[in-house]
C-alpha cells in the first residue's frame, strides 16, 4: 500500500504521524489522572504504529506514470475491509445489548459491561464503524467513476480512512470507560469530536478536488447525495457538539446549551444524522450500484433531483417530532410534524425510482442476491419512512414516543435499508476491487440474505408488538378511572418480545459473518497480489465470465 | 435559470454553497427562536444549581448511560401525569448541560423520582436492583459503593458550568470539594457551609449510609433525590393534566 | 425594535415559507426545462460505461 505513495507523501505522513503521536503523549501527561490519559496511549500507539507501516514500506519503488493515471482504490478495498470488521463489532455488540434486557445478570458484574455504556458501542459500532467506513469507502469509488478522475493525492484519502477509524476508536473505548456526552449518537466527547472535524474537512477537499479535476461535465446525483452527506454531517456535527471541557487533562466536557435548547439542537441534530449520515450517503449508494449491478439506467433522473432538493431543503425541519408534548413550544413541534409527513413525497419518490429501474429486470433480482440486497434496501427504506411520516404525527407519536416502536423503526430502517444497501453496494463492489469475475461463493451471498432478511422482520416484528403493547398499557385505565397497570407490569410483558429481538439480532449478525467469509475467501481466491488487467477491468453485473487471471 | 443552475452545477463550489444555504435554512428558522425563548418562559425564582455533589452524581448518571433508559421528561398527558407527576417544564431543565430528557422508557421516567424513596431503597436497588424489584432488568452497580468519588476536581467541572452559563459564585466553586464531602457527612464541620451556599432545603444527610466518606453511591443517591425538586415551578402553577 | 421572541418566530414562519416555495419552483424548473433533458438522459446513461480508467 505505501508503494501506492510518492516520496514526499510518505515524508508527509511520517509527519502527520509524528504530530499526532505528541498530541497523544501531550494528552497521557496532562490527564494521567484522568480517562482521557488512556486515550493520550491509544492516540499513541495508532501513531506508532501506522509509522512502522509507513516505515516499512519507505524504500519501496515508487508508483510509475502509468500507475498514477488509473484510478486509486488501495483505500476503498481497506475500507470495505474495515466496514465489514465493524459490522461484525457492532452487531455482536447489539445482539449483547438485546439480551442483556432479557437476561440482566449478563454484565458479568462489569462496569463496562453494563447495558448504559455498551449501548453507545452498538450504535456507534454499527452507524460509524460499519455504515461511515461503508460510505468513505464507497463514496471515493463512486466520486473517480463518475468524474472521470483520480483523486487528487494518495495521502489525504489514507489520512481521511484512518483519521475516521481512529475517531471511532477513540469513541467506543471512551464508552467503554464512561465517557460520554450522552447526547445520543454524538456521544464521543470533545478532543474525538475535533479531530473528527480536522478528518471531515479534508473528506470535504477530496471531494471538492476531484470534482474540480473532473472530465464529466455534469455531477452524477450520486455525488450530489454524497456531498450533502459530508456538507451537512459537517454542520449538524459542529453545532450539535459545542461544550465546555472541564480542562485539557479533562475528558469531560459540559454541553453549551442547556434544557430546551439543547433537547431541540440535539433532536435536530439526531434525525438528520439519520436523514444526512443513513439516508444521503446511501442514498448515494443506491443510485450508483443498484443501476450499474442490473446494468439499467435509473429510472427517471429528473425525479432522483427533485427528491435530492426536497431531502435536503425539508429534513432539516423535522427534527422537532422527537420532542411532541414536551416543553418545546408548540409551534415547533407543529412544524415538525408538517414537514415529516411532506417527507414522504421524496422519500417515496426516491424508493419508487429504485423500484422503477429494476422493472423489466426481476429476473436478474430473482437470481441474484446482490441485487436483491438493494431491491430490499429500497423496499425497506419506502416502508420505514413511510413509518416515519406516520410516528411524527402528534397523536400517533403520544403512544409511540418512549417505546420499543421507536426502536423498531429505527431497526427497519438501519437493518432493512442502511444494511442491506451496504452489503448489496459491497458484494457488487468486493469483485472490481479485487479483479475477480464475482463472489466466491453466490450461495453465501445467497444465505446473507436470507439472514439477514430473516433477522430483521422477526426483530422489526418483535418491537412493534412490544411497542404497541407498552404504550397501550400505559395509557390504559380501569373502570374506577385509575391507571390499569403499573410501570413494572408492562416490563413483565415485554420479556417474550426481547428474547425475539434478540435472536432476530443473532441471525443478522451470523449473516453479517457469513458476508465476512465470503468476502474474504474472495480475496484470497486467486491469492498473491493485484494485477491490472487493462482499462476494461470493471465488468457490468452478470456478463459471461471472461479469462481472468486466477480463475 | 437553467443557464444559472448549470453554472452553479460545473462550479463545485457553488454546488456546495447551494447545499449548504437549502440545508441551514430549517434549523436556523427552527432553532434561532428557542434562544430567545427566556422571555416567555415561566420564571422559576426559587430555582437552585446543583450543589458539587449532586452535579457529580449527575455525571454518573451521564456516564453509566442511565438516560438510556430512562427519560427525565413527563409529557403533557393525562396518564403520564398520573403515573409520574406534574408534567416538566422548560424551566427545569434550564440548568442541564446537557438535558438528559432521554427517548425511552425502558424503565420508568425520573423527572420527579426526588424523595419518591428513601435513601436506603434508592441504595438497596442501585446495589442489585433485583433485590427490591425481583422482574426488573436494570444492571446492578454494585461498584458504586466501592469507588471513592473523585472530589478534588469539583471546583473546574463547577467553573466549566459557569462559563456555559450557570450561576456559580466564586464561593461555590472555591469551596466545591468541601461542600461535596460536607453534603454526605451531615456531621461533620464541612456540611454547614452546603446550607449557607446551596439553601437550608438541600438535602444534608449520609446518603450512600458510609459515612467519614464520598463514595460514587453518595454523588448518586443525592441526585435522584433532587430530581423534580429544584424549583417548585411546576408544582406551584398547579398544572391540571391537558389530556388529549 | 429588539429580537424578542414574537419578531423572530414571526420572521421565521413567514421568510421559511416564502423561502420553501422559491425554492419548490425554482427545482422544479431546473428539472423540467426542455434543454436539460439531453443532459440528464446523458448522465444517467453514462455511469454503465464499462472503461475503467480516468479519462485524460
Amino acid at each position: 500500500m505505501i508503494a501506492g505513495l510518492t516520496k514526499a507523501e510518505r515524508q508527509l505522513s511520517l509527519a502527520v504521524l509524528t504530530v499526532l503521536a505528541l498530541c497523544g503523549l501531550a494528552f497521557a501527561a496532562i490527564g494521567r489522572n484522568d480517562p482521557i490519559g488512556t486515550h493520550g496511549f491509544i492516540i499513541l500507539l495508532v501513531a506508532i504504529g501506522v509509522a512502522c507501516v509507513v516505515i516499512a514500506g519507505y524504500y519501496a519503488p515508487e508508483p510509475d506514470k502509468e500507475q498514477l493515471s488509473r484510478y486509486y482504490d488501495d483505500p476503498t478495498r481497506v475500507g470495505i475491509i474495515l466496514s465489514m470488521a465493524w459490522a461484525v463489532f457492532g452487531l455482536f455488540f447489539g445482539v449483547w445489548v438485546a439480551a442483556l434486557l432479557a437476561w440482566p445478570e449478563l454484565t458479568f458484574d462489569a462496569g463496562w459491561a453494563s447495558f448504559g455504556r455498551i449501548r453507545p458501542v452498538h450504535t456507534t459500532g454499527v452507524i460509524f464503524g460499519f455504515g461511515g467506513n461503508a460510505l468513505i469507502a464507497t463514496s471515493l469509488h463512486v466520486l473517480q467513476r463518475t468524474t472521470r478522475a483520480r483523486l487528487p493525492d494518495q495521502f489525504s484519502p489514507w489520512f481521511v480512512l484512518i483519521g475516521y477509524n481512529l475517531f471511532c476508536i477513540l469513541a467506543v473505548s471512551g464508552y467503554f470507560m464512561g465517557l460520554t456526552q450522552s447526547k445520543e449518537y454524538a456521544e464521543a466527547e470533545w478532543y474525538a469530536d475535533i479531530w473528527l472535524v480536522i478528518v471531515w474537512v479534508v473528506y470535504f477537499l477530496i471531494y471538492i478536488r476531484t470534482l474540480q479535476r473532473r472530465k464529466e461535465p455534469h455531477i452524477y446525483v450520486a455525488n450530489w447525495y454524497y456531498m450533502a452527506f459530508i456538507l451537512v454531517v459537517a454542520i449538524l456535527h459542529i453545532v450539535n457538539n459545542l461544550a465546555v471541557p472541564v480542562s485539557f487533562g479533562h475528558a469531560k466536557s459540559y454541553s453549551l446549551f442547556s434544557g430546551v435548547q439543547d433537547a431541540m439542537t440535539q433532536w435536530w441534530y439526531g434525525h438528520n444524522a439519520v436523514a444526512f449520515f443513513l439516508t444521503a450517503g446511501f442514498l448515494g449508494m443506491m443510485y450508483y450500484y443498484l443501476p450499474k449491478r442490473a446494468g439499467r439506467p435509473i429510472f427517471s433522473y429528473r425525479l432522483s433531483i427533485i427528491s435530492f432538493w426536497g431531502i435536503v431543503f425539508m429534513y432539516m425541519w423535522a427534527g422537532s417530532h422527537h420532542l411532541h408534548y414536551t416543553a418545546l413550544p408548540q409551534w415547533v413541534q407543529t412544524l415538525g410534524m408538517t414537514f415529516s409527513v411532506v417527507l414522504l413525497v421524496p422519500s417515496w419518490a426516491s424508493a419508487g425510482n429504485a423500484l422503477a429501474t429494476l422493472n423489466g429486470a426481476w429476473g436478474k433480482v430473482r437470481d441474484d442476491a446482490t441485487l436483491r440486497f438493494m431491491m430490499v434496501a429500497a423496499v425497506f427504506y419506502g416502508l420505514s419512512t413511510f413509518e416515519g411520516s406516520f410516528m411524527a404525527i402528534r397523536a400517533v407519536n403520544s403512544l409511540s414516543h418512549y417505546t420499543d416502536w421507536t426502536v423498531g423503526h429505527v431497526h427497519a430502517g438501519a437493518l432493512g435499508w442502511v444494511a442491506m444497501i451496504s452489503f448489496g453496494s459491497i458484494y457488487a463492489l468486493v469483485p472490481w476491487m479485487w479483479n475477480r469475475e464475482r463472489m466466491y461463493s453466490s450461495k453465501l451471498v445467497e444465505l446473507h440474505f436470507w439472514l439477514a432478511l430473516a433477522g430483521t422482520v422477526v426483530y422489526v416484528f418483535a418491537m412493534w408488538n412490544s411497542g404497541i403493547i407498552q404504550g397501550l398499557m400505559w395509557r390504559t385505565y380501569n373502570e374506577s378511572g385509575t391507571l390499569a397497570y403499573s410501570f413494572i407490569d408492562s416490563l413483565v410483558a415485554m420479556h417474550p418480545y426481547y428474547i425475539a429481538r434478540t435472536l432476530g439480532g443473532l441471525l443478522f449478525l451470523l449473516g453479517a459473518l457469513v458476508g465476512c467469509y465470503n468476502i474474504w475467501m474472495t480475496i484470497r481466491q486467486a491469492g498473491g497480489r493485484l494485477v491490472f488487467q487493462g482499462p476494461e477491468v470493471d465488468k457490468p453485473a452478470l456478463t459471461p465470465p471472461a479469462l481472468q487471471a486466477g480463475e | 435559470m437553467p443557464n444559472f443552475h448549470r453554472k452553479l452545477e460545473r462550479s463545485a463550489i457553488g454546488f456546495v454553497v447551494a447545499i449548504v444555504v437549502v440545508a441551514s435554512i430549517g434549523g436556523f428558522v427552527e432553532i434561532a427562536p428557542l434562544f430567545t425563548i427566556d422571555e416567555t418562559v415561566e420564571k422559576a425564582p426559587d430555582m437552585r444549581v446543583y450543589t458539587p455533589l449532586e452535579l457529580a452524581g449527575r455525571n454518573i448518571y451521564i456516564r453509566e448511560g442511565c438516560y438510556a433508559c430512562h427519560s427525565q421528561m413527563i409529557r403533557t398527558l393525562r396518564d403520564e401525569v398520573e403515573r409520574y407527576g406534574p408534567y416538566s417544564l422548560a424551566v427545569e431543565s434550564q440548568y442541564d448541560h446537557p438535558m438528559l430528557w432521554g427517548s425511552k422508557r425502558t424503565g420508568p421516567d425520573l423527572a420527579r423520582v426526588g424523595g419518591k424513596y428513601s435513601d436506603a431503597w434508592q441504595v438497596a436497588h442501585l446495589r442489585n436492583p433485583r433485590d427490591v424489584v425481583p422482574v426488573s432488568v436494570m444492571p446492578a452497580y454494585r461498584w458504586l459503593e466501592d469507588n471513592t468519588l473523585r472530589t478534588e476536581d469539583l471546583g473546574l467541572h463547577l467553573k466549566a458550568m459557569s462559563r456555559v452559563g450557570v450561576p456559580y459564585t466564586q464561593a461555590m466553586i472555591d469551596n466545591a470539594p468541601a461542600d461535596a464531602y460536607g453534603q454526605a457527612n451531615p456531621d461533620t464541620d464541612f456540611a454547614a457551609g452546603v446550607a449557607e451556599r446551596y439553601g437550608e432545603a438541600t438535602n444534608i444527610r449520609a446518603f450512600g449510609g458510609k459515612p467519614g466518606q464520598v463514595t460514587e453511591m453518595d454523588a448518586l443517591v443525592a441526585y435522584l433525590q433532587i430530581l423534580g425538586k429544584l424549583t417548585d415551578a411546576a408544582t406551584a402553577s398547579n398544572v391540571a393534566a391537558k389530556a388529549e | 425594535m429588539d429580537l424578542d421572541y414574537q419578531t423572530v418566530v414571526a420572521f421565521s414562519k413567514s421568510w421559511g415559507l416564502f423561502y420553501m416555495i422559491a425554492l419548490a419552483i425554482g427545482v422544479l424548473v431546473y428539472t423540467f426545462w426542455p434543454r436539460n433533458k439531453k443532459r440528464f438522459d446523458q448522465a444517467k446513461k453514462s455511469i454503465l460505461d464499462k472503461d475503467d480508467k480516468p479519462w485524460n
